[in-house]
Protein backbone atom coordinates (compact mmCIF):
# COMPACT_ATOMS: atom_id res chain seq x y z
CA UNK A 1 0.00 0.00 0.00
CA UNK A 2 2.83 2.29 1.07
CA UNK A 3 4.74 1.54 -2.06
CA UNK A 4 1.48 2.36 -4.28
CA UNK A 5 1.45 5.69 -2.73
CA UNK A 6 5.11 6.27 -3.04
CA UNK A 7 4.81 5.44 -6.91
CA UNK A 8 1.61 8.05 -7.13
CA UNK A 9 3.01 10.75 -5.35
CA UNK A 10 6.74 10.27 -7.34
CA UNK A 11 3.55 9.94 -10.94
CA UNK A 12 2.64 13.81 -9.99
CA UNK A 13 5.80 15.47 -9.40
CA UNK A 14 7.11 14.18 -12.29
CA UNK A 15 4.16 15.11 -14.18
CA UNK A 16 4.42 18.45 -12.68
CA UNK A 17 8.19 18.63 -13.70
CA UNK A 18 7.47 17.78 -16.96
CA UNK A 19 4.51 21.03 -17.65
CA UNK A 20 7.21 23.72 -16.76
CA UNK A 21 8.30 26.22 -18.97
CA UNK A 22 11.46 27.18 -19.87
CA UNK A 23 11.28 30.42 -21.44
CA UNK A 24 14.06 31.86 -24.22
CA UNK A 25 14.01 35.52 -24.79
CA UNK A 26 15.45 37.20 -27.82
CA UNK A 27 14.99 40.56 -28.63
CA UNK A 28 15.13 42.12 -32.05
CA UNK A 29 16.55 46.03 -31.89
CA UNK A 30 17.67 48.67 -34.26
CA UNK A 31 21.67 48.29 -34.64
CA UNK A 32 24.34 49.37 -37.64
CA UNK A 33 27.27 47.38 -37.77
CA UNK A 34 30.10 48.69 -39.74
CA UNK A 35 32.85 45.88 -40.88
CA UNK A 36 36.24 46.24 -42.96
CA UNK A 37 35.90 43.13 -45.19
CA UNK A 38 38.65 43.86 -46.84
CA UNK A 39 41.44 46.07 -46.52
CA UNK A 40 42.77 48.87 -49.47
CA UNK A 41 46.26 48.57 -50.75
CA UNK A 42 47.85 51.47 -53.40
CA UNK A 43 49.69 50.15 -56.17
CA UNK A 44 52.47 52.33 -57.46
CA UNK A 45 51.65 51.36 -61.55
CA UNK A 46 53.94 54.67 -62.56
CA UNK A 47 56.08 56.69 -60.44
CA UNK A 48 53.82 59.94 -60.14
CA UNK A 49 50.21 57.81 -59.49
CA UNK A 50 49.13 55.37 -56.20
CA UNK A 51 45.80 53.54 -56.96
CA UNK A 52 43.79 51.13 -55.36
CA UNK A 53 42.41 49.81 -59.09
CA UNK A 54 43.37 46.14 -59.93
CA UNK A 55 44.74 47.01 -63.22
CA UNK A 56 47.25 49.06 -61.41
CA UNK A 57 47.91 46.34 -59.00
CA UNK A 58 46.13 47.83 -56.01
CA UNK A 59 43.09 46.46 -53.65
CA UNK A 60 40.29 48.08 -53.30
CA UNK A 61 39.04 48.21 -49.92
CA UNK A 62 35.71 46.72 -49.30
CA UNK A 63 33.41 48.08 -46.31
CA UNK A 64 30.46 45.96 -45.59
CA UNK A 65 27.42 48.12 -43.72
CA UNK A 66 24.57 45.81 -41.81
CA UNK A 67 21.46 47.44 -40.83
CA UNK A 68 18.60 45.43 -38.43
CA UNK A 69 15.69 47.79 -39.48
CA UNK A 70 15.38 49.26 -42.71
CA UNK A 71 15.06 53.06 -42.99
CA UNK A 72 17.00 53.39 -39.75
CA UNK A 73 20.08 54.71 -41.34
CA UNK A 74 22.21 56.30 -43.41
CA UNK A 75 25.90 55.35 -44.79
CA UNK A 76 28.18 58.00 -45.85
CA UNK A 77 31.07 57.20 -47.30
CA UNK A 78 34.25 59.77 -48.00
CA UNK A 79 37.00 58.27 -49.94
CA UNK A 80 40.79 60.06 -49.03
CA UNK A 81 41.24 63.59 -49.89
CA UNK A 82 44.95 63.63 -48.18
CA UNK A 83 47.51 61.20 -46.69
CA UNK A 84 47.35 60.19 -42.99
CA UNK A 85 51.13 59.19 -43.79
CA UNK A 86 53.71 59.70 -46.16
CA UNK A 87 57.06 61.48 -46.73
CA UNK A 88 57.17 64.77 -47.12
CA UNK A 89 55.65 65.87 -50.48
CA UNK A 90 56.60 69.52 -51.97
CA UNK A 91 53.64 69.24 -54.72
CA UNK A 92 50.50 69.22 -54.33
CA UNK A 93 48.18 65.24 -54.89
CA UNK A 94 44.92 65.16 -57.31
CA UNK A 95 42.74 63.11 -55.51
CA UNK A 96 39.99 60.78 -57.21
CA UNK A 97 37.96 58.47 -56.07
CA UNK A 98 34.50 57.13 -55.71
CA UNK A 99 32.03 54.91 -53.57
CA UNK A 100 29.90 51.81 -55.36
CA UNK A 101 27.75 48.59 -54.46
CA UNK A 102 29.89 45.72 -54.94
CA UNK A 103 27.53 42.86 -53.29
CA UNK A 104 24.14 43.07 -51.40
CA UNK A 105 22.20 40.80 -49.38
CA UNK A 106 19.26 41.53 -50.62
CA UNK A 107 18.13 42.56 -54.69
CA UNK A 108 16.15 46.10 -54.12
CA UNK A 109 19.69 47.49 -52.78
CA UNK A 110 21.45 47.30 -56.36
CA UNK A 111 19.55 50.55 -56.19
CA UNK A 112 21.62 52.23 -53.78
CA UNK A 113 23.93 52.64 -56.54
CA UNK A 114 21.43 55.34 -58.48
CA UNK A 115 19.76 56.99 -55.99
CA UNK A 116 23.29 57.65 -53.85
CA UNK A 117 24.19 61.38 -53.12
CA UNK A 118 27.21 62.38 -53.87
CA UNK A 119 29.19 65.70 -52.65
CA UNK A 120 33.11 66.21 -52.81
CA UNK A 121 34.75 63.29 -51.68
CA UNK A 122 31.48 61.46 -50.15
CA UNK A 123 28.90 59.72 -50.71
CA UNK A 124 25.85 59.24 -49.39
CA UNK A 125 22.94 56.42 -49.60
CA UNK A 126 19.83 55.65 -47.48
CA UNK A 127 19.75 52.31 -46.29
CA UNK A 128 15.93 51.73 -47.13
CA UNK A 129 16.23 47.80 -46.92
CA UNK A 130 17.20 45.37 -43.64
CA UNK A 131 20.09 43.44 -44.54
CA UNK A 132 23.77 43.79 -45.61
CA UNK A 133 25.01 45.90 -47.99
CA UNK A 134 29.47 45.65 -49.41
CA UNK A 135 30.82 48.89 -50.64
CA UNK A 136 33.72 49.14 -52.93
CA UNK A 137 35.65 52.35 -52.54
CA UNK A 138 38.69 53.36 -55.13
CA UNK A 139 41.17 55.69 -54.30
CA UNK A 140 43.85 57.71 -57.18
CA UNK A 141 46.45 60.14 -55.70
CA UNK A 142 48.20 61.56 -58.87
CA UNK A 143 51.44 63.79 -57.64
CA UNK A 144 52.32 66.70 -59.33
CA UNK A 145 52.58 66.97 -62.37
CA UNK A 146 54.33 63.78 -63.57
CA UNK A 147 56.08 63.70 -60.59
CA UNK A 148 57.44 60.69 -58.88
CA UNK A 149 56.40 60.30 -55.83
CA UNK A 150 59.30 59.94 -52.50
CA UNK A 151 59.89 56.72 -51.72
CA UNK A 152 58.54 55.63 -48.22
CA UNK A 153 55.16 54.65 -46.54
CA UNK A 154 51.92 55.84 -47.91
CA UNK A 155 48.67 55.33 -46.00
CA UNK A 156 45.12 57.04 -46.41
CA UNK A 157 41.96 56.88 -44.17
CA UNK A 158 38.41 55.43 -45.99
CA UNK A 159 35.80 57.15 -43.37
CA UNK A 160 32.78 55.09 -42.97
CA UNK A 161 30.16 56.51 -41.24
CA UNK A 162 26.49 54.83 -39.98
CA UNK A 163 23.92 57.96 -38.98
CA UNK A 164 20.74 57.10 -37.10
CA UNK A 165 17.95 58.99 -39.24
CA UNK B 1 53.58 42.40 -58.32
CA UNK B 2 49.16 42.23 -59.05
CA UNK B 3 49.17 38.55 -57.80
CA UNK B 4 51.15 39.24 -54.60
CA UNK B 5 49.22 42.19 -53.99
CA UNK B 6 45.67 40.58 -54.21
CA UNK B 7 47.00 37.62 -52.19
CA UNK B 8 47.70 40.68 -49.79
CA UNK B 9 44.66 41.79 -49.90
CA UNK B 10 42.75 38.57 -49.42
CA UNK B 11 45.12 37.60 -46.59
CA UNK B 12 44.56 40.72 -44.93
CA UNK B 13 40.53 40.53 -45.41
CA UNK B 14 40.48 37.26 -43.90
CA UNK B 15 39.29 38.61 -40.26
CA UNK B 16 36.15 40.06 -39.45
CA UNK B 17 36.55 43.48 -38.19
CA UNK B 18 33.62 45.31 -37.15
CA UNK B 19 32.57 48.28 -34.96
CA UNK B 20 28.92 48.41 -33.33
CA UNK B 21 27.12 50.80 -31.23
CA UNK B 22 24.12 51.10 -29.53
CA UNK B 23 21.09 51.70 -28.51
CA UNK B 24 20.37 53.52 -32.54
CA UNK B 25 17.94 56.06 -30.29
CA UNK B 26 19.10 56.51 -26.91
CA UNK B 27 17.08 58.22 -24.44
CA UNK B 28 18.27 60.79 -21.77
CA UNK B 29 17.43 60.08 -18.28
CA UNK B 30 18.48 62.37 -14.98
CA UNK B 31 21.40 61.62 -13.32
CA UNK B 32 22.16 61.44 -9.84
CA UNK B 33 23.53 64.58 -10.13
CA UNK B 34 21.11 67.57 -10.73
CA UNK B 35 20.43 69.49 -13.76
CA UNK B 36 22.60 66.44 -15.84
CA UNK B 37 21.42 64.06 -18.02
CA UNK B 38 22.30 60.70 -18.82
CA UNK B 39 22.22 57.53 -21.35
CA UNK B 40 23.93 54.28 -20.91
CA UNK B 41 25.50 53.25 -24.80
CA UNK B 42 27.35 49.95 -25.56
CA UNK B 43 29.97 49.55 -28.21
CA UNK B 44 31.42 46.43 -29.38
CA UNK B 45 34.67 46.10 -30.80
CA UNK B 46 35.29 42.86 -33.29
CA UNK B 47 38.23 45.31 -34.65
CA UNK B 48 41.41 43.33 -34.06
CA UNK B 49 42.91 46.79 -35.79
CA UNK B 50 41.42 49.11 -33.77
CA UNK B 51 42.08 49.26 -29.80
CA UNK B 52 40.79 52.72 -29.25
CA UNK B 53 37.60 54.35 -29.56
CA UNK B 54 36.36 58.11 -29.37
CA UNK B 55 33.51 59.23 -28.13
CA UNK B 56 31.77 62.37 -29.52
CA UNK B 57 28.26 64.31 -29.36
CA UNK B 58 26.53 66.45 -32.06
CA UNK B 59 23.75 69.10 -32.76
CA UNK B 60 21.63 68.46 -36.03
CA UNK B 61 24.34 69.70 -38.06
CA UNK B 62 26.94 67.83 -36.78
CA UNK B 63 28.76 70.64 -34.34
CA UNK B 64 30.06 69.40 -31.25
CA UNK B 65 28.12 69.58 -28.05
CA UNK B 66 29.88 69.65 -24.54
CA UNK B 67 29.50 66.21 -22.48
CA UNK B 68 31.16 64.50 -19.78
CA UNK B 69 32.09 60.79 -19.85
CA UNK B 70 34.44 58.70 -18.00
CA UNK B 71 37.10 58.51 -20.98
CA UNK B 72 36.64 60.46 -24.23
CA UNK B 73 38.99 57.98 -25.99
CA UNK B 74 38.48 54.61 -24.30
CA UNK B 75 40.59 51.43 -24.60
CA UNK B 76 38.06 48.41 -26.03
CA UNK B 77 39.57 45.03 -26.56
CA UNK B 78 39.01 42.73 -29.24
CA UNK B 79 35.63 41.28 -29.13
CA UNK B 80 35.05 43.02 -26.14
CA UNK B 81 31.82 45.15 -24.86
CA UNK B 82 32.16 48.27 -23.27
CA UNK B 83 29.25 50.35 -21.48
CA UNK B 84 29.67 53.75 -22.05
CA UNK B 85 27.64 56.50 -19.74
CA UNK B 86 27.05 59.96 -21.19
CA UNK B 87 26.15 63.28 -19.29
CA UNK B 88 24.85 66.40 -20.56
CA UNK B 89 23.79 69.29 -18.96
CA UNK B 90 20.33 70.78 -18.97
CA UNK B 91 20.36 73.24 -20.93
CA UNK B 92 22.68 71.68 -23.98
CA UNK B 93 20.25 69.07 -23.91
CA UNK B 94 17.72 70.80 -26.17
CA UNK B 95 21.01 70.52 -28.88
CA UNK B 96 21.53 67.00 -28.39
CA UNK B 97 20.95 64.88 -31.82
CA UNK B 98 24.15 62.58 -32.20
CA UNK B 99 25.98 60.49 -30.05
CA UNK B 100 28.78 58.99 -32.43
CA UNK B 101 31.51 56.82 -31.15
CA UNK B 102 34.23 56.87 -33.80
CA UNK B 103 37.30 53.81 -34.40
CA UNK B 104 41.15 55.61 -33.68
CA UNK B 105 43.71 53.99 -36.11
CA UNK B 106 47.43 52.98 -35.31
CA UNK B 107 49.99 54.22 -37.72
CA UNK B 108 51.02 51.24 -39.96
CA UNK B 109 54.12 50.45 -42.03
CA UNK B 110 52.26 49.36 -45.80
CA UNK B 111 51.34 51.18 -48.67
CA UNK B 112 47.72 51.03 -48.03
CA UNK B 113 44.04 52.45 -47.39
CA UNK B 114 42.61 52.21 -43.80
CA UNK B 115 39.47 52.71 -42.58
CA UNK B 116 37.98 54.81 -39.79
CA UNK B 117 34.32 53.52 -38.71
CA UNK B 118 32.18 55.96 -36.90
CA UNK B 119 28.38 54.92 -35.82
CA UNK B 120 26.09 57.73 -34.50
CA UNK B 121 23.24 57.22 -32.50
CA UNK B 122 20.14 59.53 -32.73
CA UNK B 123 18.08 61.26 -30.13
CA UNK B 124 14.47 61.72 -31.05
Amino acid sequence: MFKKLMATAIAFIAFGAQAADIPIIGQVESKCVVTQDRQGVYGNPSASVLSTDAVDGGVEPVVRIDVVLADAYKAVITHPSSFSQSPALSDVVAWTGSTSVEAVSDAGMSAYDTSKIEYDYTTEIDLTIAGSTWFKISSEADYGYQKALPGGTYTAVVEANCIAL
Amino acid sequence: MRFVMLLLGCLLSAEIHAHQWTPTYPTMEQSFVPGVYQTKMYLWNSRKDVSYYTFEVFDKDFVAVPFATGERTARVEYLKKKEVVIYIREQELPDVVYICSRSQILQQDNTATLLSSRICSKIK
